[in-house]
Order: structure tokens, then sequence, then C-alpha cells
């Protein structure tokens, strides 16, 4: 097989992997087992960042994903990691959706990314090569990742699991932008990814605070605090 | 072509003669010997019509210059064809079911003029006829619906339901016929076709029509009709009103996208689509969780004409892109109203036995009846398998074809196509399970087990004639699915479709995607996989001693009780759960504590009730609103003749100003 | 097709239909043992289950006064709908019979006949268990099919067929297809279906001694003796066709292409070989896991459902 053919594999499989995370975010409740899909989800994205390396012969972009694999892969989730134990709650005991629910609406959150970036994968498409299968493989996905880290966001209550549903959201970006502009500088990268960190620690150190200041993580609880 | 209309009609004429003459003994064997005669008239008409006979029979009417056309062509022959089979086997029926008060002379004489409209509307060639035969049926319906009526309250209140809601549709059909007519200045069928489909009046005609023929094939959420008016008529109306009346609207629906209006505008196949799928997924839902086994029946006919009517919308959504699965799609619709007609009669007519035999018709009070009506058993059985589209049934076949259109109608340029193609196949699919649940529970709760009820306990086989109704019925559930092929054919014909071919013994090949079923060869290799266990069973039964009875196990008790069994209710009560957001059931618990203690119960009583959400929230609020108006409406009523007088004499003087400025 | 060519296909079926069944017994055995193993047990040995089959045979079925001919019958149907997916899935070999290809279709009703003739069973004698059984089977039943045909419909949508042994040997003869994504969703929501299916963890605890927790075992409480050894055969049928359905779209080199001997013989030894793994994974497996609530089993369903969704937008709307 050659190297090409090599690439695209990864690529299908890292977007794949990618998709059946963000599914399985949706579906698990425990915040232990968020952080480890989280991971799994980093390197994911550092793959297909490798994959498009290798499709670009672009050495720029093996330091992009070696960034994208430390901070997504190892950093991040084990900051959340941490945060969970802080807190000592594990569950997500009150969705405002339920599961079964959540994971009809991925479908159409699905269907519908898919829909709206058609255009963009015929365009991509016609130009041909190499650089039309990455695009056409992973835009979709990329866009549902955003989708449904926003489903995340807006379904869950404890701040932790919200943060959860950001870092996914973050990703599905990161998705995109490595695909449509075929690559991402350096620089650009690890700052991005940087700011990332930061939200995530931030987050994470205040929701332990919050839960030991008030016992409870949910987000509803802090519009008290407003006056 | 014209003898066997006029045979029909003249035949029609002699059956209600002989319910109105006929003394009480006898009416019930000449009234019903005579209907049965009228519909197979009918049958033959449409066996004819659909071989491609041509040739109408024209009648004059009391007014000058309007002539009533009966002209039906292959589509309309195939429903005629379908209602004169599903009448004949409920003539048969009936003349062993009707007693008291279904056996009056209204009665019997309902049925045939029920019977006569139901299959002169796919006879019609042009408004006038279609219209007046339409009017024949819900007329004869209504008063069928209403047999019971001194003896229940809900059954005027069904009837009620029924009327208002025939009587609607009818108002919407006439409304989008007008603006059809209004458009081509024609009122036959051909001339009515000129109109342009993609004009803002045809789809205005579109909406109206589909509303009207919608809410007579009962589809969600047009259905509520259904469930009320099916397990208070007598079974063998029931039977008639689900397996062919419903059909008319689904004949409607074929008449305005395939003949009156081809290549409307796509938002029309996606709306079909749509109403297909809510309508197939809520009515098994509500089906699966009934626990009276008629309204289960009924909620099964939403779903069915749900699939139905999802088949149609696919055809026409994919005509465009796919040739050959839309064509498939459409075969695939008539495929399910052919095998719905056949397993939904047999079903019908053996919840009238099971109630005729028993007096119950609530599932949780049924069970044990297999010792004791092997016959009924053997038909619902059937009749079962095919409602859940389990080989070899006729059920089966229909939704693989329709499976096969979908699975091929792959890489669509239409984004439309390519969001609803794998949603569509979701809910057929989801529907298929759920449809496999609910048969098993009503076959199994009310066959197998113990009785639950006196009346269980007590039944008896029902008289050979409904016997021999409910029996070829069920033969005809299995007969379509062992030979598709021949039906394949005559069906692809009837709406000309090509690329049906037949393989072995009664097999279907379609070509368009390459696929084959051959139901026979299938059965030869089950049993051939399954001889050596067969024979291996024989030679050990031979072998060892006798096989023992002995009382089932009780978790440690030496005796059960019946009532420890699984109900209908229990049996759905998981699902329930897992559906508790859709079907919102109320639950009750009401604990009455000793006298001495609070802190001990002395009875518990738990009761849930699941009412139809779609009535509850989008009709009760409409009811509201007209009873409303109705009393507002009462002031003017103050029971005075002088004033009522008054009024026509006033609106006379007003239409006298109109015309003549 | 000539005359010769049926037979061969013919002679090939029923090969496969043999070796299935002489497998299923020992992947049961298998998955059992490992169990057995991991938690510390010395086990029962590989060939158990062909034992009890055979004690089963020779005792004197007893049954439940008061039930109706399903007793005898759906045991045998049961069977016959482990032993036809036996014959149309492409397991040694992915070539189609003529007149009965193993459409996707046809296979999943051939199961489903299976699954209501084990259901009717469980209603039959009248008793609380079997209707509880009965109930949750066919709630899981009717929730799984969904995910199975959209699953597979992924698979076929490459392919233009819904013919298995199509699929299969599509998968071999172009590997690339495997490690798509819609591949990859697909055949992870089949495998979490099949464990639904064929009554394992985290559905159902195969080994549960209380009635209240049972599914599968709560309808069988009333068969007995070579009744019973049907039911069994046919449930383990069922466990290694499917098993090794999902195998064979996982790993599908091995499998036969046509009837040659040597072809054949490869087959026979792959098949065996990736059954026997996945019931020992299927075993390892089920020592981590606990039982998932009735009422949660659903969330897994949907989840499965959403993946082969998925699976489907992703090679249906990208192609």
């Amino acid at each position: 097989m050659s190297l090409d053919g090599l690439a695209t594999q990864l690529l299908a499989l890292s977007t794949g992997a990618l998709l059946l995370t963000a599914a399985l975010l949706v579906w698990r409740r425990s915040l232990a087992a968020a952080a480890r899909l989280l991971a799994v989800q980093g390197v994911a994205l550092a793959a297909l960042v490798v994959s498009i390396a290798a499709a670009e012969r672009d050495a720029e972009l093996l330091g992009v994903a070696a960034v994208v694999l430390a901070l997504k892969g190892v950093v991040i989730p084990l900051v959340l990691g941490r945060g969970v134990r802080a807190t000592g709650v594990d569950r997500e005991n009150a969705l405002r959706v339920n599961p079964t629910s959540g994971l009809v609406g991925v479908t159409l959150l699905a269907t519908l990314a898919y829909l709206v970036s058609r255009p963009i994968t015929q365009a991509t498409a016609g130009i041909g090569g190499t650089a039309a299968g990455p695009a056409a493989f992973a835009v979709p996905v990329g866009l549902t990742m955003v989708l449904v880290g926003l489903l995340l966001v807006v379904t869950r209550r404890r701040a932790l699991s919200q943060l959860v549903g950001f870092l996914v959201l973050d990703n599905g970006i990161a998705t995109v932008a490595f695909l449509t502009a075929a690559g991402v500088p350096f620089v650009v990268e690890l700052g991005v990814s940087l700011d990332v960190l930061l939200v995530a620690l931030i987050l994470a150190v205040l929701s332990g605070r919050l839960h030991a200041a008030l016992g409870a993580v949910s987000v509803d609880e802090l519009n008290e605090l407003r006056d | 072509m014209t003898a066997p209309l006029v045979a029909q009609l003249a035949l029609a004429l002699v059956a209600v003669l002989a319910a109105v003459a006929a003394p009480d003994r006898i009416r019930g064997a000449v009234a019903g010997t005579a209907t049965l005669a009228t519909a197979a008239a009918g049958a033959w008409a449409g066996v004819l019509a659909l071989g491609g006979a041509t040739g109408a029979l024209e009648v004059p009417s009391a007014l000058p210059g309007v002539v009533l056309r009966l002209a039906p062509d292959r589509l309309g022959g195939l429903f005629m064809l379908v209602a004169g089979v599903v009448g004949a086997a409920v003539a048969v029926y009936a003349i062993g079911y009707a007693h008291g008060v279904t056996a009056s002379r209204t009665q019997w004489a309902a049925l045939p003029v029920f019977l006569l409209g139901m299959q002169l509307v796919p006879a019609a060639g042009d408004l006038v006829a279609f219209l007046l035969a339409w009017e024949l049926m819900a007329g004869g319906s209504t008063v069928l619906v209403l047999a019971e009526h001194s003896r229940r309250a809900q059954t005027r209140e069904a009837a009620l339901w029924y009327a208002v809601t025939t009587h609607l549709s009818m108002l919407a059909i006439l409304g989008g016929f007008a603006v059809l007519a209004a458009q081509t200045g024609a009122t036959d069928f051909a001339g009515l076709a000129a109109a342009d489909p993609r004009s803002a009046a045809a789809s205005l005609a579109f909406v109206l029509l589909a509303v009207g023929f919608g809410t007579k094939a009962g589809v969600v959420p047009l259905h509520v009709w259904l469930p009320r008016a099916h397990p208070e008529a007598p079974s063998h109306a029931s039977a008639a009103m689900s397996a062919a009346m419903v059909k008319m609207g689904v004949y409607g629906l074929l008449l305005v996208t395939l003949r009156l209006l081809p290549g409307g505008p796509t938002w029309w196949a996606a709306v079909l689509v749509g109403v297909g799928a809510l309508s197939a997924v809520y009515g098994i839902l509500q089906a699966a969780v009934a626990s009276d086994l008629k309204r289960l029946l009924a909620y099964s006919t939403s779903e069915n004409v749900g699939l139905i009517v999802l088949a149609l919308g696919m055809a026409l959504l994919l005509r465009d892109e796919a040739d050959a699965p839309a064509s498939l799609a459409l075969l695939a619709c008539l495929l399910l109203v052919v095998s719905h007609a056949a397993f939904k009669t047999t079903l019908f007519l053996g919840a009238g036995a099971v109630l005729r035999a028993t007096g119950e018709r609530d599932l949780d009070r049924l069970g044990g009846l297999a010792h004791r009506m092997p016959w009924t058993t053997a038909a619902f059985g059937l009749g079962a398998l095919g409602a859940a589209a389990l080989p070899v049934t006729g059920g089966f076949v229909a939704e693989w074809t329709l499976l096969q259109a979908m699975i091929h109608a792959a890489e669509p340029g239409e984004r439309v196509v390519a969001a609803t193609v794998p949603l569509a196949l979701g809910v057929i699919a989801l529907t298929a399970g759920l449809a496999l649940l609910t048969f098993v529970k009503a076959f199994g709760i009310a066959f197998l087990a113990r009785p639950r009820s006196l009346g269980a306990e007590t039944a008896r086989e029902v008289p050979v004639g409904m016997r021999v109704a409910m029996v070829a019925s069920g033969v005809a559930v299995v007969g379509l699915g062992v030979a598709p092929g021949p039906v394949a054919a005559g069906l692809a014909q009837a709406v000309g479709v090509d690329g049906v071919g037949s393989a072995g013994l009664g097999g279907v090949t379609l070509d368009g995607v390459g696929a084959v079923l051959d139901p026979v060869a299938l059965a030869v290799l089950s049993v051939a996989v399954v001889l050596p266990a067969i024979v291996a069973s024989a030679v050990l039964a031979r072998r060892r001693p006798r096989t023992v009875g002995a009382p089932a196990w009780g978790c440690g008790r030496i005796r059960t009780s019946p009532r420890m069994q699984y109900t209908a209710t229990s049996y759905a009560e998981p699902l329930m759960r897992v559906f508790d957001d859709a079907l919102q059931p109320t639950r009750d618990i009401e604990v009455t504590h000793v006298a001495e203690s609070q802190y001990l119960a002395d009875r518990v009583q738990y009761s849930q009730r699941v009412d139809d959400v779609v009535e509850v929230r989008l009709y009760a609020p409409v009811i509201r609103v007209a009873d409303r108006v109705a009393d507002a409406a009462r002031r003017v009523q103050n029971g005075s003749i002088t004033r009522y007088l008054a009024f026509a004499f006033a609106a006379l003087v007003v239409v006298l100003v109109v015309v003549s400025r | 097709m000539s005359a010769v060519e049926v037979a061969g296909r013919v002679l090939v079926a029923i090969v496969q239909v043999a070796v299935v069944t002489a497998l299923a017994p020992i992947v049961m055995g298998v998955t059992r043992q490992t169990r057995a193993r991991l938690e510390g047990r010395a086990g029962a040995g590989v060939g158990q289950p062909w034992r009890d089959l055979r004690k089963l045979w020779r005792k004197r079925p007893i049954r439940a006064t008061g039930t109706t001919a399903v007793g005898v019958v759906a045991p045998l149907v049961l069977l016959a709908s482990g032993l036809v997916a036996g014959a149309l899935v492409p397991l040694v070999v992915a070539a189609p019979l003529p007149q009965v290809p193993g459409d996707l279709f046809v296979v999943v009703s051939a199961l489903l006949v299976g699954t209501v003739a084990l259901a009717l069973l469980g209603l039959d004698a009248g008793t609380a268990f079997g209707g509880m059984g009965s109930s949750r089977h066919m709630m899981i039943a009717a929730l799984v099919e969904p995910t199975v045909l959209m699953a597979v419909y992924a698979l076929s949508i490459p392919v233009g067929s819904s013919t298995l042994s199509l699929i299969v040997a599509a998968r071999r003869d172009d590997p690339a297809t495997i490690a798509s994504p819609a591949g990859v969703l697909a055949v992870v929501a089949l495998a979490v279906v099949v464990l639904a299916e064929t009554g394992r963890l985290p559905v159902d605890n195969p080994a549960t001694h209380l009635e209240l927790t049972m599914v599968h075992e709560a309808m069988v409480l009333e068969t007995s003796g070579p009744d019973l050894a049907w039911v069994e055969l046919g449930s383990w049928l069922r466990l290694t066709v499917l098993l090794g359905l999902v195998a064979n779209l996982m790993v599908p080199w091995g499998v036969a292409g046509g009837a040659s001997p040597g072809a054949l013989l490869l087959g026979v030894v792959a098949l065996a070989a990736k059954v026997v793994l996945l019931g020992a994974a299927l075993g390892a497996g089920e020592v981590a896991m606990a039982k998932l609530r009735l009422f949660r089993v659903p969330e897994l369903l949907a989840g499965s459902f959403a993946l082969a969704f998925l699976a489907v937008t992703a090679s249906y709307l990208v192609a």
C-alpha cells in the first residue's frame, strides 16, 4: 500500500473515531469516562493531523500534531480528571435531556451537518487529487462535533460537563480548520490550544472551588450569584 | 365491462330489498347471500378492469345533462378487486356473526349499500359518480357503526366522531376537486388531469385532497375516528372498514398524485413521507400499549396506512432521481395495500369470533383460547404473522420490496432525498420491531396461557360460516407470501411498473435492483435444515418413556392462580416506560390504610390509562371552541317556528337578490 | 447457472451449516470456560455444552399442564431459524445460494421468526416469569431491529447490494473500506446489537439464577428434555452465526470464494479460529461487566442506533 493509501486509511479511521467519541460522550453520564473519551478524541485528532501531514508532505504539521497530542490527548483530559476527583462527584445526574433522546438528537444533528457541508465537500471534490479526499471525509464530521459540543453545553447542568461540551466544540472547530485550510500554521495552533488549556484549567479550578463553597456545581445555581 | 357493473348495481338492490322484506329467521341467509353476490360481481369487474378491459357504464341521473360515469382503469380495478374480496369474506362471516341488534333490517340493508359504495369509488370515471359513491360508502358505514347504539353510550360517541370527521373529509375533498374543476373546467378525471401540477392552485387542491383522503385513510393526526369507530362497530363492519374502506383514502391519494396531478413539486412527496412516518410510528406505539383487542387492531391500521403513504411518498420523491427504486416503492405501496387488506380482514374477523365466543375484547381478560377455539386460533395466528411481516406472508413480501427500494436509492443528488431515506429506513425498522411485539402480545396473551376470566374459560368455537371466512382470509395472507411473483406482476401492471419478473415457484425478482425472493425455496431450505432435528425428536420420542405433565413453576408455590400471569398491560409495560414521553400515560396509585395504623396498607390500587396524545392536545381545544361557538349560536334558536320560517324567508330573499344582481 | 454449480453451492451450504452446528456449543463452552478461569474457577471444560445437550436428549420431557402445541413446535422453529441463518450468512464461504441469496432482510426476518417463537414459548405455560421474560425479550428485539437494519444498510451502500455474501466479499477484496468511518461505526453498532440480540451481558445475564432478573432463562423455565436441547442449541447457533458475521465483517480474510476443497478447508479453519477468539473475548469482557438495569438498556440500544445512523450518513451523503 502506498503512503497516500495509508494516509487516507489513517484519516478515515481517525474521523471515524472522532464521530464515535462524540456520540459516546452524549451517551455516558460519568465524567471520568468523559475524560477518557476526550483523551481518545485528542489522540484521534492528532492522528488526523498526522495523516494530513503525510498527504501534504509537510513537516511543520507533524509539530502541530505533537502539540495536539500533548495538549488535547494528555494534558486537558488530565486536568479534567483532576477536576472530577476534586469535586468528588462523578455522575451527571441532572440531565436536561435523557441520553436516549440526546442520541437521537445526535443523529439528526449529524444529518443536518452533512446536509449543510455538502456544498463544501462537493466544491473540494471538484478539485480532485488527494486534497479532495480528506475534506470530503471530515468537514461534516467536524461540523457534527461542533453541533454535538453545543448540544452537550446546552443539555448538561454541571460546570465540568459543560466544559466537556466546550472541548468537543473546540475539537470540532479544529477538525474543520485543519481540513479546509489544509493545515493550520504551527504558531496559530499552539496559541489556540494553550488558550483552550487555560479555559479548561480555570473552569476546573473554579468548579472545584464552587464545589467546596456551595456543595454542588450545577450551573443553574449560579443564577443566584448575580445579585 | 358493463355487464358486471350492471350486475353489481342490480344485486345490491336485491340485497337491500331482501334485507328489508325477508322475515327475521331467514334474513341473514338471504341478505347475506345477495351481499356476497354483490361483492363478487364487483370483484369480477375489478378483475376485468385490472386485466385491461375498457368500457364505461353511464347512468343517467335526475338532473338534465348530468351523467354518472363508471369507468374503472387498471388501478381502480385493483381496488375494486380488493374491496370485492374483502366484502365477500365479510358477507359470509356476517351470516353467522350478525345476531340481535346487529341483524336488524337497517343493519342488513346498510351492509350492501356500504360495500357497493366502496366498490364504486374506484370505478368512478368522473367527479359526480366519485362523490356519490363516496357518500354511499360514508353513509352506509355510519349506520353500521351505530348498530349497538342502544346498548352503549360509547357507540353513540364513536359514531358522532366518525360522522363528523367523515363529513369534514368530504368537505375537504369537495373543495379540492372544486379547485381543480375551476382550473380545468372539466368534471371527468381525464379532463381534470389537464391542470398544471406546478401551479399554486394545484398545490391548494393537493393539500385539500390530501387532508380529505388522509382522514379517510386514518393517517395521524387525522386518525382520531379510527380507534373509536373500529372497536364499537360490529366486527364484520370493522373488518370491511379497516381492510377496505381506509384503502379508498389511499386510492384517492394515488388518484391525485399519479393520475390527476402527476409531477407535482418535491414538497408534496416530502409531506407524504413525513406524515406516513409519523402515522407508522405513532400508530404502532399506541397499538403496542393497547389492551382492547379491536382498538389495537385499529391503531395497527393507522400504522399500516402510514407505511403505505410513506411508500407512495418515497416513490414520488425518488421519481426524478432513481427510476427503478421509485417504481419499486410504488409496487411496495400496492403490495402493502393488498397484504394489509388480507391480514386485517383475518384479524378483525378473528377478534369478532373471540368477542362472540367470550363476550370480551379486553386482552387482559382473555387467555387460553387455543384449546377451545382451534380454528380461530389458527386463522388469527396467520393474520398476526402477516401483520408482524414475518416470512412467508404477504406482509413480509411488501416490506421486503419497500426496503429493497430504499436501500437502492443510494447516491442521490437531491438533498431532501439524502436526508429522507435514512430517516425513513429507521422509522420503518422501528415500526417493524414494534409490530412484532404488538402481535406477539395480541396472539400470545389472547390464545395461549391460561384463561383470565370466566368468559374465556367457557368459550366455544364459532359456527362454520364464520370459520370459513376467517380461515379463507388467513390462507390468503400466506398465499400472498408464498407466491408473490404473480401478485407482484399483476400489481406492477396496474401502475405500469416494469422490471418485475418471476423466479422459481412463485418467487419474484426485481430486475431494476437485482434482488430475488423465492419464498418456496426459503421454506424448503428451512424444512431441509431442521429435518434432522425433527427426525431425531421422533426417534428419541419412541425410545424414551412417555411425556409427563406437571404444574408450571410457581417459584416455590405449589399452585398458581391465572391472575399471576402477565396480562397485555403488563406485557407492554416496559415499552410504555421506554416511550413514556411520547405516550404520556396517566398513572394513579391509591393506597387505603388499615384503620389502626397509617403505616399498614390494606389495599393498593394501581390504575393506568393511555389517552391519545394527539386527540388531547390537538382536538380537545378545537372542540372546546366549537362548543362555545355552538352555544353562542343557540341564542338564535328560541324554539319559535315563526322565527325559523322568518330565517328561511330572509335567506330566500338574500339569495334572490344575489342571483338577480 | 449450471446444475453442477447449483449442486456445488448447495453442498457448500450443507458444509457450512454442519460446521456452524458443530461449532456453536464449542464457542459457548469456550466463552464459559474463559469466564470461569478469569473468575478463578476451574470451569466445566470446553466440551460441557455438548455433554449438556447429550444429557438433555436422553431426558424425559415434562410439559406444564395447559400448554399447547407451541411448546413442541417453538423449540424446533427457533432451531430452524438459527440453522437457516447459518446457511445464508457468509461464514465459511461468500457465495450466495441460488434463489435464496443471503439477503440481509431475509436473514433478519429468519432470526426474527426465532425470536417470536421463543417469546410465544415463554407465554405458553401461563406463568408470571414466562410472561415477564417474553415481554422483556420482545421489547429488546423491537428496539434492536432499527439498529440491525441501519448498520447493515450502511455496510451495503458501498457495495450496492443487500446480499451479505457480496458485502463480505467486497470488504475482503478492498480492505480500504473496512477502516472507513462508515465501516467502523457500523461494525461497532452491529456488535452492540449482537450482544443484545443473543442475551449476553450487559443486556441479559445468561448465568443468573434469580427469576426477576432473567430474560432468556425466564422464557425457557417450563421447557425440558429434548425441547430444551433444541432451544439451547438454537440460541447458541444464533450467537455463533452473529459472532461469525461480525468477525467476517471485521476480518474478512479466509472466507472462501468458491467451492474448491482447499479454500473450503481454509474457510472452516478461519471461521473456527475467529469465532473461538471472539467467544473467548466475549467471556473475558463479561467478567469485567455488570448487567445494565433493564430501563437503561434502551439507552444502550439508542446509542448503537446513533452509531449506525452516523455510519449511514457518513457513507451515504459523502459518497
